[in-house]
């Protein structure tokens, strides 16, 4: 018997309402999948999603769901995850909702290192609204809001994670399932703030505008732009400003979880310890 | 609505659940064997529906299943059916249903 999804979706809203061949369904597909070869109970599993495309993530899978307001999945998952520190949220965000609305949430979600995994499907276009100009969109790309050509420079969602601080940051891209599976089970197995930016492909609202109006055309536009992490650093200068890297980009083992720290501040209020001070820590500032 | 797995009908290497299925093209290009092809199809809202036009030539790599983003197309297990080895006249067949823009080779034009 071939691997059985429906245990883990919500059937009465099926198929989804994506359009044909968007990312999203295969990212959705893999995520199940990983969850499945991890072998953890739906009711200790909670997505959290916000608004757009990738929205209506947490709509098709049976595990305990939130939808949220536009851009702040990682602060509602910051409070789930406090109160529940034993279970595993994943935050699902689309690149407008975590880089753009959400972007404050998302650094500040990296800085405290808590043990959420937000999941960034990044497809370089408000694709929900009907193409307008969004963080990752290449320059000179058309959209609806930029018609003469879109000047705004190119945000690598990576570097944003690494420079705020998670303690693991990769990327994907949606034409391999199998490495997209491996790097969800990495992800929800590391303890601390995992970064996944994941390349998807919105061939309606992006590609149709850029000359890759189907589905592969915008596929085989992605692959061009994509290399693993080990051919990339091989790569002279001048050609790595036009290639993304796909790995695991960063990986720390030994940075603080924060739901760890916060049970230092649990332990004052019970009187079990007394304030935290600078001593606590190794680095000060 | 509610479109559940459909259970394996027996001595098939692919089968597909159509009322889930958008006519993406995305697994007829990821299939290494010309396997898979799309067919004209009024009722479909793309003008087009999946067909498995070659079975005996599956080699069960998966690849359709795990690219399909709407849950509509499932590949045996090992164990369930002997799948094929993959032959130069599959990859060809492969390679022509691509030129002939994922349409099965008996279907002609775009879709």
């Amino acid at each position: 018997m071939a691997f059985n999804y429906d245990k883990y979706l919500r059937l009465e809203k099926m198929p989804t309402l994506w359009c044909w061949g968007c990312g999203d369904g295969v990212i959705l597909k893999a995520f199940v999948r990983a969850i499945d070869k991890m072998g953890i109970s739906r009711d200790d599993v909670c997505v959290v999603s916000g608004i757009g495309c990738s929205g209506r993530f947490s709509s098709y899978v049976d595990f305990n769901t939130v939808h949220t307001t536009h851009g702040r999945t990682v602060a509602f998952a910051t409070g789930i995850k406090l109160v529940n520190p034993d279970k595993y949220v994943v935050c699902v965000a689309g690149d407008g909702d975590a880089l753009a609305i959400g972007g404050n949430h998302t650094i500040h979600g990296a800085r405290r290192n808590i043990d959420i995994t937000l999941i960034i499907i990044n497809n370089f276009i408000y694709g929900l609204t009907n193409s307008q100009t969004s963080p990752t969109t290449p320059q000179g790309m058309w959209t609806v809001s930029q018609k003469s050509g879109n000047i705004d420079p190119t945000f690598d969602a990576c570097a944003l994670g690494i420079a705020s601080g998670a303690s693991f940051v990769a990327r994907e891209s949606m034409l391999d399932p199998k490495k997209l599976e491996k790097i969800f089970v990495k992800a929800l197995e590391h303890r601390g703030f995992s970064y996944l930016d994941i390349l998807s492909n919105c061939h309606v609202n992006f590609g149709r505008k850029n000359k890759m109006a189907s589905a592969m055309e915008n596929l085989k536009w992605i692959e061009s732009i994509t290399m693993p992490k080990k051919k990339w650093d091989e790569l002279p200068e001048e050609e790595k400003m036009n290639i993304f890297p796909t790995g695991v980009l960063k990986e720390d083992k030994n940075a603080k979880e924060y739901c760890d720290l916060y049970q230092e501040v649990i332990a004052y209020h019970q009187g079990k310890r007394k304030a935290i001070t600078q001593n606590d820590f190794e680095k000060k500032i | 609505m509610g479109t559940a797995m459909i259970p394996y009908p027996g001595n098939v290497p692919v089968w597909v659940n159509k009322s889930n299925c958008k006519a993406c093209d995305i697994c007829v290009s990821v299939c290494p064997s010309g396997v898979l092809g799309m067919r004209y199809d009024s009722t479909s809202t793309l003008g087009a529906m999946i067909s498995i036009d070659h079975p005996e030539a599956c080699i069960g790599c998966n690849e359709c299943e795990l690219t399909c983003p709407d849950f509509a197309i499932y590949v045996a297990d090992k164990s369930q059916f002997k799948f094929a080895k993959l032959t130069d006249e599959a990859k060809e067949r492969q390679a022509k249903i691509v030129a002939n823009n994922y349409m099965s080779l008996d279907q002609q034009g775009v879709k």
